[in-house]
């Protein structure tokens, strides 16, 4: 009989040791706090609940402490464990070409092809790139280690995890998760800086309509972008590759069914793996470092310095414009391509100044350009510091 | 009927060429060769022998089975390398290594002739069909001394050297060049510390790429225009160009902006009509397709037999 309950006695000991309560540490309690307040925010401000809600509860997944060295194949880190292999299409980088394929075939270019001096604004935004590149040298990091967190400024999801994937593995947790962070609270880091960069006056400029694209148009530019771009920036193919090829599909209007796919169902998929990989890669062993602390502050550095760097382009590029053809620099912002969000903040400012001016089209120009010359940049770190 | 089958045609054409080409081992190098070997590396049985080694330039894996390795221009064929071993096959920038021992029975990377230091030696790797030259090289007589190798320089590389005894490792099975840091960083890291170099190359390199879209699409969009005018002038009968302009034809209407800032007034301030509450049925014309026909998916009604 006593043996009996020694054996119940070691059974209850050897499951309390696998139970979450007895692994757990303040950095597991400290990133489910994070998780949940991404729930929040994506739930309750709804700031980009498509991927706060992925990604936060992701970082729970992530979270939940276990005893590593049994051996459970259930960490993200544990290889052959289910996590693990759903985590191989962030860490081979498959996952951000297949989102660029179905952006592609959701966007639509004609802001763009009817004003084509706005993709000039798109490539003013990359400034924020290389400013926190710069800052993250300073700051003690490797190249390609600032390169991947530079990457951060292009607000682009996919091609941060893309390129921190080739250059600083080790980072891309911290780097994806500030990156899809910082693009959720562009409603809150944008408008100030737009505001202090900004006159009254300036605010208040109408622009002139965009002209109707004809749809050779629309089926030119996906072709030639591809090719203008990539022969370019080789190193951007998988992005770039990707984007044309889903607005092409989009475009052509004979592959309806593969373009709604492109843009449903399959992004829908790889949105939510993504995002569930990446919350869970933030598992608080791996995460909670003086890096990812680092690596949050020079995101929000990328983020402001894209962000004026876009407004301020917009002003100088006017002193060369004509007068019917000068552009608002509310839309300045947009060139950061956190897509269409940044375009709704010029929209939702200029509205403010003055309710009859509708920015939106016009802001989707270098928005869409943003995309792109996010892309062109991190192609141009890939074949520089890989 | 027949444009389709020709566009399938070409379809299977293309792919099948491009899975051809894929698949050659034109990538191989003869990277580094080793004719006298008294203390250099052993093989499997524990034999000092000359070797062959093969290196890999591409960044996908080849096989060489089937391919032919030789020391006789006249006999490209010499030694046709066996099928069926998995180790024929070499990851990206990688290499595999031949024993030119004599001894083929040995296996697989036991070729069938050997190499003599006093005379020129002629080695070559021909492609599966035997008449595709890959890659040749010749080590002059007396060249080498004892357990020293022809190498190129880098691996896959154009310049040969001598190595061994002359502070230049011989590298068997390995890269001729280690790579204990990557060059490209310290570079940067040399000549580039605060990261502007890169910052005005790379933003350069972005606005090239979209000044050369601008100019692409400003010129797409005039003769856009252009042709757009003309249809309308066509449409409506008018002659003068003047008078196109003044009319603004090929130009949106008003009513279009009016209607998308309509659309977006609605947007902006929820206002809405009650369409969630009205069933509205609409008709959609269905293209007819086999590949959406819910009779090819349906699952047959089981026949009981009796």
């Amino acid at each position: 009989m006593g043996d009996f309950l020694n054996l119940i006695a070691d059974n209850m000991q050897t499951f309390w040791s696998y139970t979450g309560f007895a692994n757990a540490t303040p950095g597991h309690f400290i990133m489910i706090l994070v998780g949940i307040f991404f729930i929040y925010l994506a739930i309750s401000k709804e700031f980009e609940p498509m991927l706060l809600i992925p990604i936060g509860f992701g970082i729970l997944i992530g979270n939940i402490p276990f005893n590593m060295e049994a051996g459970l194949q259930v960490g993200i880190y544990e290889q052959g464990s289910v996590l693990n292999i759903l985590y191989q299409g962030v860490t081979s980088g498959w996952y951000p070409p297949l989102i660029f394929l179905g952006i592609g075939a959701m966007t639509d270019f004609s802001a763009l092809i009817s004003n084509p001096k706005l993709l000039l604004i798109g490539a003013a935004a990359q400034f924020g790139i290389f400013g926190a590149y710069m800052i993250a040298l300073a700051m003690g990091f490797e190249p390609n280690q600032a390169g991947a967190i530079g990457i951060i400024g292009g607000a682009d999801g996919p091609t941060a995890i893309f390129l921190s994937s080739k250059l600083a593995p080790n980072l891309m947790g911290a780097i994806a998760v500030s990156a899809y962070s910082y693009m959720a609270l562009v409603p809150v880091i944008q408008p100030p800086i737009m505001r202090l960069l900004t006159t009254k006056k300036e605010r208040v400029m109408r622009m002139r309509p965009p002209r109707a694209v004809s749809h050779t148009e629309k089926v030119i530019f996906p072709i030639a972008g591809l090719l203008l771009t990539c022969f370019l920036v080789p190193s951007g193919l998988p992005l770039l590759g990707m984007l044309f090829f889903g607005n092409l599909l989009k475009e052509s209007g004979v592959t309806r069914r593969l373009a709604e796919t492109a843009r449903g169902p399959l992004i829908d998929t790889i949105t939510i793996l993504l995002g569930v990989t990446v919350g869970a890669s933030t598992q608080a062993s791996e995460f909670l470092t003086v890096n990812s602390v680092k690596i949050f502050l020079l995101g929000a550095l990328s983020f402001i310095i894209a962000t004026a760097s876009g407004v301020l382009f917009v002003k100088i590029f006017n002193l060369i414009l004509s007068k019917k053809n000068r552009i608002n620099p509310l839309i300045g912002n947009a060139g950061v391509s956190a897509v269409p969000d940044s375009a709704r903040i010029s929209q939702i400012l200029g509205l403010e100044y003055d309710p009859t001016n509708y920015l939106l089209m016009h802001a989707m120009g270098p928005n869409v350009a943003g995309v792109i010359g996010s892309a062109v940049a991190a192609g141009v770190l890939l074949g520089f510091l890989n | 009927m027949n444009k389709k089958c020709l566009g399938l045609l070409l379809v299977l054409l293309v792919t099948s060429t491009a899975g051809m080409f894929a698949q050659r081992a034109t990538s191989l190098r003869i990277n580094e060769v080793l004719i006298t070997n008294e203390t250099n590396f052993q093989d499997d049985y524990g034999v000092h022998s000359p070797w062959i080694e093969i290196f890999n330039t591409s960044y996908a894996s080849v096989d060489l089975k089937g391919c032919f390795l030789t020391n006789d221009k006249n006999n490209p064929k010499k030694y046709p390398i066996p099928k069926g071993d998995v180790l024929t096959l070499i990851s990206p920038r990688q290499h595999a290594l031949f024993w030119a021992d004599d001894k083929p029975q040995r296996g697989t990377f036991h070729i069938n002739f050997t190499l003599d230091p006093t005379v020129d030696n002629y080695i070559a790797l021909y492609d599966s069909n035997g008449e595709t030259l890959i890659d040749e090289v010749t080590i002059p007589a007396n060249t080498l001394g004892v357990d020293q190798s022809y190498a190129r320089v880098t691996d896959g590389g154009d310049e040969w050297e001598v190595r061994g005894n002359n502070g230049k490792y011989v590298t068997p099975s390995t890269n001729n060049v280690t790579l204990d840091k990557n060059e490209k960083i310290e570079k940067f890291k040399e000549h580039d510390a605060s990261g502007v170099g890169m910052s005005i190359t790379a933003m350069s390199v972005v606005f090239v790429a979209l000044i050369l879209l601008y100019i692409c699409f400003k010129i797409v969009g005039n003769v856009s225009m252009r042709l757009m005018r003309k249809k309308e002038m066509e449409a409506k009968g008018v002659t003068s160009i003047t008078e196109a302009k003044d009319k603004k034809l090929g130009r949106t209407s008003g009513e279009v902006f009016a209607a998308i800032a309509m659309a977006l007034h609605e947007m902006q301030n929820d206002v809405h009509d009650v369409e969630e509450t009205v069933l509205t049925i609409s008709k959609v014309k269905r293209t007819y397709s086999p590949w959406s026909s819910k009779i090819y998916t349906l699952r047959q009604t089981p026949i009981r037999k009796r």
